[in-house]
């Protein structure tokens, strides 16, 4: 039953891909239009917060996390968290902001949440030469496992396509998850390697127990772990993250197909 | 064409202590390909909610509503525009949103221009327009559409003059050209000269549905009492 449900979701949803790149590149055009400082605009964040750990970390404090060169080591986890956090914060707007249109167009609902996930992710890639900037600055070498950063960007789109899915009827729905989003937002930033590597949990030098087996739980972890092998093959903590993530990933996109299939039609009453 | 089967929208908490109100319920009617149809009714009676359902973009919580054909709905017009765009762009945007391809876009670019007079303003950021300019582009653009339904929810109340005889002309040639229409008005003068059909809307269930003038009548004498009673 939720199995037709999906694929007959993804298949108007395929129907609808001239649409969705529409909507994209009305946003791109949106946000690059206006202002002459449009493209640093989108990767001033990165590059401060990155810019901030570096300090902290190489010049305040003997760090024991990461490794060299630590600004790119940081940018790896920073900037595919970046497209996270972006997404999980705009795809509770992502009905209400354009109540309008949603409310004038008979598409596929799905498409305003795939058009925010759509959206952030081609300003992750426009971000990606800072990386690039960095790993020349520093003489980082590219590995050959940089082969598996698409598939860390498959994991990663499912995963945040579900839960928009999820977030974007509920936010309309309850005002709180926007509050609770927050706090949880701010933890994941922390419960996800970023400043740190995955390594560094589960390698057991820090006799963490079974902490560390809880957090693989959270698919940031599996998901980051692999972005980074393509500067820092040798820290790669192994597949098994990796394929927790892709269950876990997974399982979000059904539950947020199914579940903003539920609400559709009360949520359409709300806006 | 079209068919409504019984299809009532709940709004929770819109009226009653609690309770549920439905918009619409026990809605049932069918509508053939060409034809013209005005919704008749007072104001939150269900005329819009029914324009919506049609449009797929509202959904029943019960029963279902049926609708073999692209539709073109003049509601919220100006609602898929963007500010910070200009004329230009939000054409493209728009048309595109609405299903039409770049090559026909293209095709149509200069018809949706020159019907909006916008011509002098295609460069302009969409925001600085005035409120008659957005209804005409957004007028123009959805009936250069093409699609088979044409809703309309009493656009044609807003613009001067001289734009309301050109949409009266563009609402004749659309329905000349065979499209279906459903049209949402207060006018009298509007609902007779486009719709042979009405069909009237009280506390959202179906009162009529038959010739306009009989839905008028009824409607017409359903207020004529609701007045003479002493509040």
């Amino acid at each position: 039953m939720a199995g037709q449900v999906v694929t007959a979701r993804i298949g108007t949803l395929w129907d609808n891909r001239r649409i969705l790149s529409l909507l994209v590149t009305r946003d791109l055009k949106v946000k690059y239009a206006d202002s002459v400082l449009g493209y640093l605009w989108s990767i001033l964040e990165p590059l401060a917060m990155a810019g901030v750990y570096w300090f902290v970390f190489t010049k305040l404090m003997t760090r024991q996390v990461g490794s060299d060169p630590y600004i790119v080591f940081l940018l790896c986890g920073m900037l595919p968290w970046q497209w996270a956090s972006a997404v999980l914060r705009s795809s509770m707007k992502a009905l209400s902001k354009d109540s309008k249109l949603v409310r004038s167009t008979n598409l596929p609902r799905e498409i305003w949440v795939l058009r925010t996930v759509g959206s952030k992710f081609a300003e992750f890639l426009y971000a990606l030469p800072v990386l690039a900037l960095f790993a020349f600055l520093t003489r980082a070498e590219l590995s050959w496992w940089v082969v598996f950063t698409p598939l860390a960007m498959l994991l990663e789109g499912m995963l945040l396509i579900g839960s928009g899915l999820l977030l974007a009827p509920l936010a309309v729905l309850y005002g709180d998850v926007e509050r609770l989003m927050r706090i949880v937002l701010r933890l994941l930033f922390y419960f996800s390697p970023i400043i740190y590597g995955l390594n560094d949990v589960i390698s057991g030098k820090r006799h963490l127990g079974f902490l560390a087996h809880f957090y693989i739980l959270n698919p940031f972890a599996g998901i980051l772990d692999l972005y980074r092998t393509a500067f820092f093959p040798e820290d790669f903590a192994g597949w098994t993250p990796v394929a927790v993530a892709a269950v876990i990933s997974i399982g979000f996109l059904v539950a947020g197909i199914v579940v903003f299939r539920r609400l559709e039609g009360t949520v359409l009453k709300e806006i | 064409m079209f068919s409504g089967d019984s299809a009532p929208v709940s709004k929770p908490g819109a009226k009653g202590k609690g309770g549920k109100f439905w918009a619409l319920r026990d809605v049932s009617f069918t509508v053939q390909p060409g034809e013209a149809v005005g919704l008749v009714g007072g104001n939150g009676q269900g005329k819009s909610t029914l324009l919506k359902l049609i449009a797929g973009v509202l959904l029943p919580d019960e029963g279902g509503v049926a609708v073999h054909g692209g539709v073109a709905p003049l509601i919220e017009v100006t609602g898929g525009f963007m500010g910070d765009l200009t004329a230009r762009d939000n054409i493209w945007l728009t048309a595109g949103l609405h299903g039409l391809s770049k090559a026909e876009i293209g095709r149509r670019f200069d018809d949706i221009v020159d019907f909006a007079e916008v011509g002098d303003f295609l460069d302009t950021p969409f925001r600085h327009f005035s409120s008659g300019m957005k209804v005409r582009l957004g007028f123009s653009v959805i009936t250069t559409l093409d699609e088979p339904i044409v809703l309309v929810d009493e656009v044609l109340a807003v613009g001067d003059r001289a734009f309301r005889e050109k949409c009266y002309k563009r609402m004749d040639d659309l329905l000349s050209g065979g499209k279906t229409l459903f049209l949402v008005s207060h006018n009298e003068g509007d609902l007779r000269r486009f719709c042979t059909r009405g069909l009237y809307l009280r506390a959202g269930s179906l009162a009529a549905d038959g010739p306009l003038e009989d839905a008028l009548a009824q409607y017409r004498e359903d207020t004529g009492h609701r007045r003479s009673q002493p509040q």
